[in-house]
Order: C-alpha cells, then structure tokens, then sequence
C-alpha cells in the first residue's frame, strides 16, 4: 500500500559560513538551543505532522549525522514501514556521482519515493528553524487541487530582493518566480519547502536531469520549468517565526531568541509542539553555591560554579567559579575555567576556555560581531580572542587572536 | 565502559523494603521511587547489569508495580529491548496455581520454568533499594576464580540509622550482615542491631543457574520463604560463601529520614560524581526541554533535572523534571519530586514533596533537619 506523503529532507549542505561549527559535521547536525540539532525541528515537524516516512539526503561529513538519527528512535521514526533512511549518493548501473544541486539530489534518490507509491512529496530544507504544521499545508494544497506548491513568508518589501520571491494573485496562484530581484514585485519570500504531486516530481525531476546545461537547483530550474509549462502552481503563506541559520550571527540571534520565547515566538517549551531530540544520558545540572545564573538555559550534565547570564549550555558544560558567561552559546561537553570571561560568542562542543583566557566581547560602536570557538579546541591560559574572531585550532597561553 | 556479553542473567526485586518508605511506596514500589533528580531506583543497579554485559533480566513485581511497569517500558532505554532476552516483567500469578509471591523462594520458583529454558551459566540476583554502580563482571570473576557457592555482597558501614528504630524490625524488612574471613562469609547474622562497623549485606548473589534452580525447588516444596534466612543460612556448612566487599558510594533507603539526608549528601563536595563513578545511568526520558531559569531567579547548591522553569529562590534542593518555581517563592532544602509547582510568594524549608504537588500561592510549608514535611503525591495545598 502506497503513503500518502513522503518527506525528503535535503541535509547536504556543508554550511560553509559556519566554517568553525561545520569542520566535522554537517550544518543539520548543528547543535541548538540547549539540547537540540538543527535537524530536529523539520523532523520533529514531521513527525508531530503526522508524516512517518522521512529520506534524509546527506552528502557532506555525514558520520555526525548518521549516528544521530540512527534508527530514528527519539522521534518515533523506527517504523515497519517507512520510518527514517539516510540517503547517501550511492554508485548505479550507469556511474556515480555526488549530488550536484538540490534537484539531482531528489532525483538520485527516486527510487527511494518509488519504494513508498506515495500521491505528494514534501521537500524540506535541513537548515532552518521553524515549528511548521505539514499537514496544514498539505490540506491547503489539496484544497487548492495544487500540482506543486511553496510555503512562503511575508517579508518587508525593502529586504525582498535578498529572497527568492513568489509573485502571486489573490487566489495564491503564482504566476512568476523571481530570484532576488533588483525590483521585487512581491514580497512573498519562498522558505524552499514544497510539496509536490508525485508524477509532477518525477516527470519534472527526469526532465531536468536530461538537461545539460541546467544547474539542478529546485529555485533555479525546477520552478521556472513549472510555470513555462503552466501547471497549478499555488504559495501557502506561512505565519511564524523562521530563521535560516546559516550564518555564525544568526545561529547565535536564533539561539538566544529561544531564551525569550514570549517576545521572539520560538517557544520550544511548548508541550502541544514538542521538538525531539536524542538525549546523551548525563546526570542533572548542579548549581554550586558560588554560582550566580539568571535568565538562561541549562541542560543535564552541566555544572555551574560561575556566572551564567542570558546564556544556553548544551548537555555536560563546566562553567568554574569566578568564570563569567554572557550572551554566550556553550555546547555540550565544554570546559570554561576559573577567571575565564566568555561574552557575546558561540563555543562549539568539547572545547575548553583556559583559565582568565578572554572569548568575545559585549558589542561595542559598530562591532557587534559574535566570536566562534570551534569543536575540541583549547584556548590557552590568559589567551583572549577578539569579537570577529573564528577558531579553529587550539590558542596557546597568552595568545591573542581577532 | 560497556563490558562485551556477559555469562549471566539477571533478576531483580523491585519490591523487597518497600516496608521501610511507606510514605514514598504508597503509590509505587522501592524501584521506581524518584532519585537524585532524573533516576528511579531501579535505573542505578538495572544500569550496572547493562554496563557489566548482562543482557537478559527479569523483574520479578509483587504489587503496586504500575509505576514500575511505566518506566521501564519495553526497557529500550536501557538497550534492553531485544529479540531474545532483555527485559522481562513477571507478575504474580505468571504461573498457574501460584498466587502473590511471600519471599524470595516462591518468586524464584515461578521463575524456574524460565530459567530452565536460559543458556546462560549464572544468575545475578539484586535488590533495589540501594542505588550505587555496581560492577556485576569484576564480581562474577571474583564468584569464578573463588570456586564459591554463592557470591555476596556487601559495604562495610556502620547501621544505618533506619535500621536502628525498632519499628523496622519486622518480617517484610529483616536485614543480614556478614562475619567475613579471607574473603569468605564464615556466618550471616539477621538484624544485629549492636554498634559499630558491619558488613551490610546488599542482597546481591551470584550462584549457577543449574544450581539456583535446584535449590529452589527444593526450598518452595519444603515451604521455605526467605532465600538468605531459610536458604543460605541453614546451608552455610556445606557451601562456600564469597564475600564480595562493594566499595563504591552507594545510598541505601531505610527511611524517610535518611533517603532525605542521603540526597542531600549528593550536593557536597564530588558525591555525585561519586555515585555515578564514570558510569552512564540510563533511565527513562520524556524530551524535557533544557530548564529555564528567568531573570530574577536565584538559585545555590542545588541539583535541577531538565524541564523546570525557576522563576524563584532555590537553596540546598533537589528538583526533579518539569517543576516550575514561580516568582517570589522561596524553596530551601527540599526535595520536589517531578511536575511540581510552587506557586508565587510560597515559601518551603526541609520539605519532601511527591510527584504533581502544588504548594499555593503564599502558603508556608516548614519542617526542619530532624523531621522534613512530607507532601503525598498530586496534593494541592
């Protein structure tokens, strides 16, 4: 019997402007929020959409990833039939090769949906924060007897041209597509989610793939394709909070939005639209008695003898006394020593901030730039590293870095 | 570390000494009372069997085991959910013509059918009343190389002090100690209550499945009821003991008092470390969100599980998942056990609440070091 929907979600990317954060892993595998992958919320979605069968595309330093989802267990993806499969490029009868854009991805993997018979295909994007309700844009294009259609976000007209843009009438039928225009006519941002009818994917993904001078990119080739031929092309107006994080200062705004969940409405302390995660096991946080924490977010496994102030920390962080954190993002696993200041900065997992070391600074005129400490690194003893700052390689004691 | 397979099944009385919380086991069994903030009692020896390569065990449950039954589950958390093996459950009445078991002998007998039918070569045996990290392999070695019998554990402290008032001398709560000499268990003394330094027993053993059976048998068909009293003892003659001395930190529940001071010793200094000794303790999770803890909130010396939101003022506590500390309160050496709320302006000292209890706003609830207020589970105040 055939599913009605299969999602695909396209966890590729190698996330390059998170450089430091994505040197082994990659961006869906991102560690947000306190306890969570970026990848959790579109499955998640899924999940709490009623979509039980999920094709997670991966390409770049996967094993992270990989080992994450595993059976697909914390999200009720262990299935008998259907659950959730990471796709890999695999090598065919006819060759191998990398997926070479977001299309050819999908189309690499169209055995996999054939598998499923399903009647419509969701594309999601695995580098996004978002609590969507598939299954409401599901039943808007069913409604609409949509052959393909996009979820869209109202966005001020005067950063429209940043987006790819969805012009539409009153109806929501969209009539032309533009990708950032110098003089946008809509302000219909696409979120690069889209739900198709199968056949329409299959016979337009084909079509594509036979195309030798198209890049493979769903904004670039596959939409415009649709409209030439003037299939029923319909925008579903997404309203919520949205962030693509894929820079180091969005991913560290994104983070600290979800410490205010009532102004920014990113509300992850929502029981109605839980995001899952897989849990690492630790005991429950202490907080020591020289400890002073306000207005943050701890996890287990944390011990706390410093100063935490509008801060997350990821599962197992050691913050020592007289350690001072401030508008700082911790992962799991780090290590901020006594007399060490941490502001305004993202510390990527299993690092450790030797003691009095310097990470960040509080904006200060024009620089409000967001240090990023990478994975396993050590900052030495008394070091400081400036506010524009990306590391990636351990900083000897006394060292200094901008 | 995760040791590879082991050799060994094992089998666990969540039941034995729930006599001795009556207050905390009114609405769940020893096992799945709340422990140390995110643990059931259960998880801390259930944890160690996985972590010593034991793949198979069973639960034998008495009564009031639905709690017990809702955490454990299939037993995934644990990496028990298997095949063949892994977790099992067995109720009263599991077998035809048994009725609730009295002791240990009747509920090893309705095992016997089971254990007939295992491959493994020995049985560990345990109770869960105590949570520490035992390391069942070293034992099992130890149970080897000794050419012993039985192999027991046991800690060597003073009585702790749960077991000195004379009301928890009864017979659901009788407690052994050890005379040992070279290792081996020279005699089994039951409820000593003289001063001084003991070896407690833990009420662990490791015998021969073959073995175990037989003796079961034999001890349910001659009416016998306490495996260690009716058993062991009469037998300490004609077999071979190891004492087994289990040294790292455990808590041992004998009473409310010391269950309470007992987490509170979990505060000072590494105990917690201590108590997990670089092992992973699994349990069951809920995706509780990271604990917030809001602008104004004030907290010292406490351990928090995740999901809670601290509004308040929290000194010398352990709360459990998903409590909510609202604006004003003020909670100071307490226990809150999960879902609790204490409401604006609500002030609690030396206070032990249950799991879902909501202190109103305002309201006092005082105890002090000597006696703490207990809170029944789901009471509003």
């Amino acid at each position: 019997m055939g599913k009605e929907i299969v999602a695909m979600l396209l966890a590729g990317g190698q996330g390059s402007r998170l450089y430091a954060l994505t040197q082994k892993l990659a961006k869906p595998a991102v560690p947000f929020g306190g306890k969570y992958r970026i990848i959790d919320f579109p499955l998640s979605n899924c999940v709490n959409s009623g979509i039980d069968t999920v094709g997670i595309l991966t390409q770049y330093q996967p094993l992270v990833l990989n080992e994450y989802i595993g059976n697909g267990q914390p999200w009720d993806l262990d299935r008998l039939y259907g659950g959730v499969h990471v796709l890999s490029p695999y090598q065919q009868a006819q060759g191998s090769d990398w997926y070479k854009g977001t299309a050819n991805a999908i189309y690499q993997q169209l055995a996999f949906i054939e598998r499923y018979d399903p009647e419509y295909v969701i594309i999601l994007s695995g580098d996004q924060i978002c609590k969507q309700d598939y299954n409401d844009f599901l039943q808007f294009h069913k409604e609409k007897n949509a052959e393909f259609s996009v979820a869209v976000m109202e966005v001020p007209w005067e950063e429209a041209s940043r987006f790819g843009l969805m012009v539409a009438d009153e109806n929501d039928r969209i009539s032309e597509f533009q990708e950032k225009p110098k003089n946008p006519k809509s302000n219909l941002a696409s979120m690069g989610i889209y739900i198709f009818n199968w056949p329409i994917l299959k016979q337009y993904l084909t079509e594509d793939e036979n195309d030798p001078d198209s890049e493979n990119d769903f904004g670039n080739n596959i939409i415009p394709n649709l409209l030439r031929d003037g299939r029923r092309m319909y925008a579903y107006h997404f309203e919520g909070y949205w962030k693509d994080v894929g820079t180091i200062s969005s991913l560290w705004e994104a983070n600290m939005e979800v410490l205010d969940p009532e102004k920014s409405g990113i509300d992850l302390f929502d029981d109605t639209w839980k995001i899952k995660s897989r849990t690492p096991g630790l005991p429950a946080q202490k907080i020591y008695d020289t400890a002073v924490v306000t207005d943050s977010m701890i996890t287990d496994g944390c011990k706390v003898a410093g100063e935490v102030t509008h801060s997350i920390l990821f599962a197992g962080v050691t913050v020592e006394e007289g350690a001072v954190v401030e508008d700082a993002v911790v992962m799991g696993g780090t290590l901020i020593k006594s007399g060490a200041v941490v502001k305004h900065c993202i510390i990527a997992e299993n690092a450790i901030i030797g003691n009095n070391a310097v990470v960040g600074a509080m904006p200060s005129g024009d620089n409000k730039g967001v240090a990023t400490i990478g994975s396993g690194v050590y900052v030495g003893d008394n070091a400081k590293i400036g506010p524009d700052a990306m590391i990636d390689e351990n900083v000897k004691d006394g060292e200094e870095r901008w | 570390m995760v040791n590879v397979k082991t050799d060994a099944l094992g089998i666990l009385f969540p039941n034995v000494y729930d006599g001795l919380v009556p207050e905390l086991t009114s609405a769940r069994v020893m096992a799945s009372i709340p422990f140390a903030s995110r643990y059931r009692m259960v998880d801390f020896v259930l944890s160690s069997m996985v972590n010593s390569g034991i793949e198979d065990v069973s639960v034998v449950v008495r009564e009031n085991y639905f709690s017990l039954l809702d955490h454990l589950g299939s037993g995934r958390e644990w990496d028990l959910a298997k095949s063949s093996g892994g977790l099992k459950l067995y109720p009263p009445y599991s077998e035809k013509g048994l009725g609730v078991y009295k002791g240990r002998v009747d509920a090893i007998y309705a095992l016997t059918h089971m254990l007939g039918k295992k491959k493994q070569k020995y049985i560990v045996m345990a109770d869960t009343n105590i949570a520490t990290c035992y390391d069942f392999k070293d034992m099992l070695t130890k149970h080897i190389e000794s050419g012993a019998d039985v192999t027991v554990a046991y800690v060597e402290q003073e009585l702790p002090e749960g077991l000195k008032k004379a009301e928890n001398i009864s017979k659901a709560s009788i407690w052994y100690t050890y005379d040992v000499e070279d290792n081996f268990v020279k005699k089994i003394n039951i409820c000593d209550q003289t001063d001084g330094v003991k070896n407690m027993a833990m009420n662990v053993f490791i015998c021969e499945r073959e073995w175990l059976i037989n003796i079961a048998k034999d001890a349910y068909m001659q009416g016998k009821e306490f495996f260690e009293r009716d058993v062991i003892i009469p037998m300490m003659d004609q077999i071979k003991v190891y004492g087994y001395k289990h040294e790292n930190y455990s808590v041992r529940v004998t009473d409310m008092k010391t269950f309470f001071d007992q987490s509170m010793d979990l505060l000072a200094g590494d105990n917690l470390d201590k108590l997990f000794n670089g092992q992973t303790v699994y349990t069951k999770t809920n995706d509780d969100n990271p604990t917030r803890y809001i602008k104004g909130s004030r907290v010292k010396n406490s351990m928090i599980a995740d999901g809670c939101v601290i509004e308040g003022e929290v000194e010398n506590c352990i709360i459990h998942r998903q409590c909510h500390i609202k604006k004003g309160a003020v909670v100071k050496n307490s226990i809150i056990f999960s879902h609790g709320v204490v409401e604006e302006n609500a002030n609690l000292n030396y206070v032990i609440a249950d799991k879902k209890v909501v202190v109103s706003e305002g309201k006092e609830l005082i105890g002090n070091p000597d006696f703490q207020v207990f809170v029944a589970k789901g009471t509003k105040i």
